[in-house]
């Protein structure tokens, strides 16, 4: 790893180096202005005046000699004038020359002027001489040498002035153009350090942060174990890659932590269900003891019963062996101080407007531990019902959400302990009614034995006389003891189908169900009728399709079908015809008993099921029965979860059909 | 008894009137009785007289029929006796009873005189067979 490679540095050193090449520039720049201004200040303020004033000098001088020499050549006082105007503008012009003069030039200047003062001297002599005179001719010739001395010290300061403004111009390009230059070179460079920068910084920034941006996606999609690398990148990426993974770590926690909450609320709601399916008061409080101990990881789970409530032992408690230990205490104090809902705990001492325990339950909370303590009340339908009482040995503290479980189990303890006080109330019903049952069928049984004895006495000696045990009878008699013997059996009948209707009813008589073929119970009972069948002319048919296995209890099924068919003959007509058929539809089986007898009166068909009904046409043609026999098939055929169903026309017949489900 | 080849039936029931019809029939149909009316005297006679068959009734006061049934097949000497039970009753775990205590057969009350001379007769055939 390098010393620093933080992206903010590498920004600082760019942007000096950039700040540099412009300041640098711009010193340049201005350099080369000043430099400039000196060039052309020379040029105007030096140069070119003296230039002027030398020319100026020379065009007075010119001015004078060609108006002397003109006076002189010619006698023209007009000549003469010019150059007495020439004379009096001489000393301004010699004198601003000198003036103007610097030291490279003075000297220059100095040998002019000693050339002109010559000149001038020579011309004031020649001016007096008469003009166009040999003299004059003489004096011309003798001043021209000195004033082409003049003119060439004239051109020679021209010459020179000349070269200097030449010399400075050409300076002056040279600046311009190496300024043009230096100025290029610094803002390429600066261009250059500029783009390196960029290309740098979004190298070292730009796949870093991609990085740790696809981390952050990835974790949303759901890769909560993957972190981003802190090692890599500038400074700034890594303290960002830094602080995700902190906060990956955090949500982590966070997470594991609302887990292990929710797992906890799952055992406290599965506790809760375990305790509220007991039956039994004590094994309801005997899983909510067992299983807060385990779930909540308290060191002593106490459950107390408030007397009157339930007569289960005050104490029921704890996962060790503390019972008769330090809990001893604790366990004999009451709970009349708790109210439905209430809450304590020994660590905390907000407790508005609930209970608070006396003095001898907090000494024994202090004597079983000194750890801390919660008592929860365990409600039942608004009503304290008891405390459910959580100690740790030592910390942490019961937690407001360890409260709240366990605020939740003593909840379900109370609706278990209700419901369980309910259902034992009701066993003890039950109980009531079974044993109520059973005088009720001891009753019948004794009734029908008591019934029995003194019938059979009856039938027996009617008997024996009907057999002439005792002597012939006289035809009167024989008729008269018939009607005694049939309404003996009569009596017999309905003795016996009270029973059984009476058994059925009370449910000692409970179906016991188990797979029956009823193609067997069909043929059986066939075969039991076909004496009665016989005797009354009538022919049986059966329509069966088999195997037709159903779940049933078979001596009730035979019963059924004895009642239905022995009915169907009572009631057929001699060369009648009973047909039984039998099949199967979904998940039923259909049993129909057909008879083409003498039928039901519409009006009295909605009554048949009742019990003693009989119909108006049977009773009118005094054929026996007890009026029982439909009403017990009706019970037993409800019992078996099945449906009957009769119809019938008068004197066409009736078919009566029963509906039993396969299982 | 000797050389006479009459049957000897007991008959124990505590209602007179049945123990008469009962013991009339059985007369009538060329056996000899012996009619007592409870459980205890029906062991006694048994025992005494060696009868080949009881009649016995279920409900009887003190000793019940079964009661003396089992008594009798616990005594060697009165194991082998055919015995047929009067039962008032219908439920199963009467008839069981009977039989578990070691029954021959058992008829119902209210029976027909003919169906029991049928069935004691069938006995005796079977036992004689």
């Amino acid at each position: 790893m390098r010393r620093d490679r933080s992206v903010g540095s590498l920004l600082t050193r760019a942007f000096g180096v950039l700040v540099a090449l412009i300041v640098c520039s711009g010193v340049a720049q201005s350099t080369a202005l000043v430099m400039q201004h000196r060039v052309v200040n020379e040029l105007s303020t030096q140069v070119q005046p003296l230039e002027l004033a030398n020319a100026q000098l020379r065009g007075v001088l010119t001015d004078a000699q060609r108006g002397l020499r003109g006076y002189l050549l010619t006698g023209d006082g007009q000549l003469l004038d010019t150059y007495h105007v020439a004379r009096s503008g001489y000393q301004l012009a010699g004198s601003r020359l000198r003036d103007l003069a610097h030291d490279r030039e003075r000297d220059a200047v100095a040998r002019q002027l000693a050339h002109a003062d010559a000149w001038w001297i020579i011309a004031e002599q020649q001016r007096q001489a008469p003009p166009r005179s040999t003299v004059a001719a003489d004096y011309v010739n003798r001043g021209k040498p000195l004033f082409q001395a003049f003119v060439a010290e004239n051109q020679a300061l021209h010459g020179d002035l000349e070269t200097r403004a030449a010399e400075l111009h050409r300076r002056s390009a040279r600046l311009s153009i190496v300024t043009t230059v230096v100025v290029i070179a610094l803002t390429v460079l600066a261009a250059v350090t500029a783009l390196l920068a960029a290309v740098v910084i979004r190298r070292r920034i730009t796949g870093p942060l991609a990085r740790v941006v696809s981390i952050i996606d990835r974790r949303r999609s759901g890769e909560l174990e993957i972190r981003a690398d802190a090692s890599e990148g500038p400074t700034e990426i890594r303290a960002v890659a830094q602080a995700i993974n902190d906060m990956a770590e955090e949500g982590d926690r966070i997470r594991g932590a609302e887990k292990d909450v929710a797992r906890q609320r799952a055992e406290v709601r599965q506790l809760g269900y375990r305790i509220r399916s007991h039956l039994r008061v004590e094994e309801a409080i005997q899983e909510a003891v067992r299983g807060l101990a385990d779930t909540i990881g308290a060191d002593h789970v106490l459950v107390r019963m408030a007397p009157g409530q339930t007569d289960v032992p005050p104490l029921v408690s704890l996962r060790d062996e503390h019972v008769g230990g330090v809990l001893k205490e604790l366990a004999d104090c009451d709970v009349s101080w708790l109210r439905s809902g209430d809450m304590w705990s020994s660590e905390d001492i907000d407790h508005e407007g609930q209970g608070v325990p006396p003095e001898d339950e907090r000494r024994a909370c202090a004597a079983a531990g000194a750890g801390p303590v919660l008592t929860v009340a365990v409600s039942g339908s608004d009503e304290c019902l008891g405390a459910l009482t959580v100690i740790r040995d030592d910390k942490p503290a019961w937690s407001p959400m360890e409260a709240r479980l366990v605020e939740s189990v003593a909840a379900d303890l109370g609706r278990g302990v209700h419901h369980a006080r309910l259902y034992e109330r009701e066993q003890h019903l039950v109980a009531r009614l079974q044993e109520v049952d059973t005088a009720k069928t001891d009753f019948m049984s004794t009734v029908s034995h008591e019934l029995r004895t003194p019938l059979t006495s009856i039938a027996g000696y009617v008997e024996l006389l009907l057999d002439a045990e005792a002597g012939e009878l006289t035809p009167p008699q024989q008729k008269m003891l018939e009607v005694i013997g049939r309404n003996t059996r009569r009596l017999r009948e309905l003795i016996e189908d009270m029973l059984t209707l009476s058994k059925i009813e009370s449910g000692s008589l409970r179906p016991s169900r188990k797979p029956v073929d009823l193609v067997k119970v069909v043929e059986q009972a066939m075969a039991a009728i076909a004496p009665a069948a016989a005797k009354g002319q009538v022919v049986l048919r059966t329509e069966v399709d088999g195997p037709l296995e159903l779940h049933a209890d078979p001596e009730q099924l035979d019963r059924v079908l004895m009642n239905l068919l022995s009915n169907a003959v009572k009631f057929s007509r001699p060369d009648g015809t009973v047909t039984v058929s039998a099949r199967r539809e979904g998940d039923e089986v259909h049993l129909s008993v057909a008879d083409n007898g003498m039928g039901i009166p519409p009006s009295e068909q909605q009554a048949l099921f009742a019990r003693f009904f009989r119909a108006s046409n049977a009773i009118h043609k005094a054929i026996p029965g007890t009026g029982l026999g439909l009403a017990i098939v009706r019970t037993i055929v409800d019992n078996h979860g099945g449906r009957i169903a009769v119809k019938s026309t008068e004197g066409a017949g009736t078919t009566v059909t029963v509906r039993l489900p396969v299982h | 008894m000797g050389g006479t080849t009459v049957t000897v039936v007991l008959v124990a029931d505590d209602d007179a009137d049945i123990r008469d019809l009962v013991a009339f029939k059985l007369e009538q149909a060329g056996l000899e009785v012996i009619a007592v009316e409870d459980g205890q005297a029906a062991v006694e006679q048994a025992k005494a007289r060696r009868p080949t068959l009881a009649v016995l009734d279920v409900s009887m006061p003190g000793l019940s029929g079964i009661d003396v049934c089992r008594m009798l097949r616990a005594d060697p000497a009165t194991s082998g006796m055919l015995i047929i039970m009067l039962t008032a009753r219908v439920q199963e775990q009467d008839v069981e009873g009977g039989f578990s205590a070691g029954a021959d057969d058992y008829v119902t009350k209210p029976f027909s005189p003919r169906e029991l001379v049928t069935r004691i007769q069938a006995l005796l055939s079977r036992a004689r067979a």
